[in-house]
């Protein structure tokens, strides 16, 4: 009793120190970002979708450290689920308890649209909301409803791996392109005085590497934990 | 005002991981405090009248684009942590029989 009281003390005298820094915000945050971003996003990055051009260009470093986290996770649920793969007969979760007739049908109805609305989404990563990590979820989503239609259909989890690794080594060498077009690393290698429509090459080619590349990481995964129920 | 109540989110995950006595249960404290993380960063740039960073036709008065940016970030480090930490809870349980901690600090299988 008298740990959980000492410990909402804390945290409320945590609280009281953010409220008291929350009084001079303006030292927190200030609103020069907002206006370079406005005034400079589209003729620097060719998006119109500023939250794509700041992560496919300003801070592409980030992006791609982001993608390999994804990476290294998938490769670490690998790492540590593989026993039970091989060794024991693993058989699936869904196939114990049975799917309704109802959630098949609509499946089958499904599987197709959201197939296309994640590959809209990602191939308008820059004109519209969305992008590769949001349109790889979706289109991860659409794939893993297949295993409701059909569960003998099985993924092979290292042949996706290895696949998601070429596809990240092709990430690093197209953002890695710009060296010898603009003279520093990790940006777009179109020139900066190139029509501004052309920018948009580097960015679909780049939203489409990233949404193969989530998708795969997150198919992944799911059959990992399909493959762990007994 | 708004802020606040999301560092108050945060707070209350890190509260339910000093409290919580089942493995699950602290997973999903973590994700709490990932919730009330990309609040308190989208509360930093919004504001109301502002509209989404998509410069549809040029002079639109839109939000800061950059927390939005590198809240893509914590979403997709968010979703691998949570990935590998229930991993971990399958092969626990395996191991000890429990997702307790209280079990799993004694060692006994």
């Amino acid at each position: 009793m008298i740990k959980k009281i000492s410990l909402i003390l804390l945290l409320l005298f945590i609280l009281f120190v953010f409220i008291t820094s929350m009084s001079s915000f303006s030292d927190i945050y200030n609103n020069a970002g907002k206006i370079f971003f406005s005034q400079n996003g589209y003729t620097d990055t060719g998006s119109v979708n500023l939250v794509t051009g700041i992560y496919l260009d300003y801070r592409l470093f980030d992006s791609l450290f982001e993608a390999a986290i994804l990476l290294i996770a998938v490769s670490g649920v690998m790492l540590i689920s593989e026993h039970t793969i091989d060794e024991k007969n693993a058989t699936f979760m869904i196939d114990k308890q049975k799917t309704p007739e109802l959630f098949v049908t609509f499946s089958r109805i499904l599987y197709p649209i959201m197939l296309l609305f994640g590959i809209y989404v990602i191939v308008n990563g820059h004109l519209s909301p969305g992008g590769g990590f949001q349109g790889g979820a979706i289109v991860a989503t659409a794939i893993l409803i297949l295993y409701y239609i059909d569960i003998r259909k099985t993924v092979d989890v290292h042949r996706v791996l290895t696949i998601e690794k070429f596809l990240f080594l092709g990430l690093v060498v197209i953002s890695s392109l710009s060296f010898f077009t603009r003279g520093e690393l990790f940006t777009n290698f179109i020139p900066l005085d190139a029509n501004i429509e052309y920018k948009a090459i580097f960015l679909t080619s780049m939203n489409i590497l990233i949404g193969a590349k989530v998708a795969l990481g997150l198919v992944a995964i799911f059959t990992a934990f399909l493959k762990e129920g007994r | 005002m708004n802020p606040i109540l999301s560092f108050i989110v945060i707070l209350i995950g890190i509260y339910g991981l000093a409290i919580s006595k089942n493995i699950i249960k602290s997973v999903f404290c973590i994700t709490i405090v990932e919730a009330g993380t990309i609040l308190l960063f989208l509360n930093f740039g919004a504001y109301e009248g502002g509209l989404i960073p998509i410069l549809t036709s040029l002079g639109l008065d839109v939000v800061d684009p950059l927390p939005q940016a590198l809240m893509i970030t914590t979403i997709v480090i968010g979703s691998t942590i949570t990935s590998l930490a229930l991993m971990l809870c399958i092969k626990i349980f395996h191991h000890y029989g429990s997702i307790e901690w209280k079990v799993i600090f004694k060692g006994d299988k």
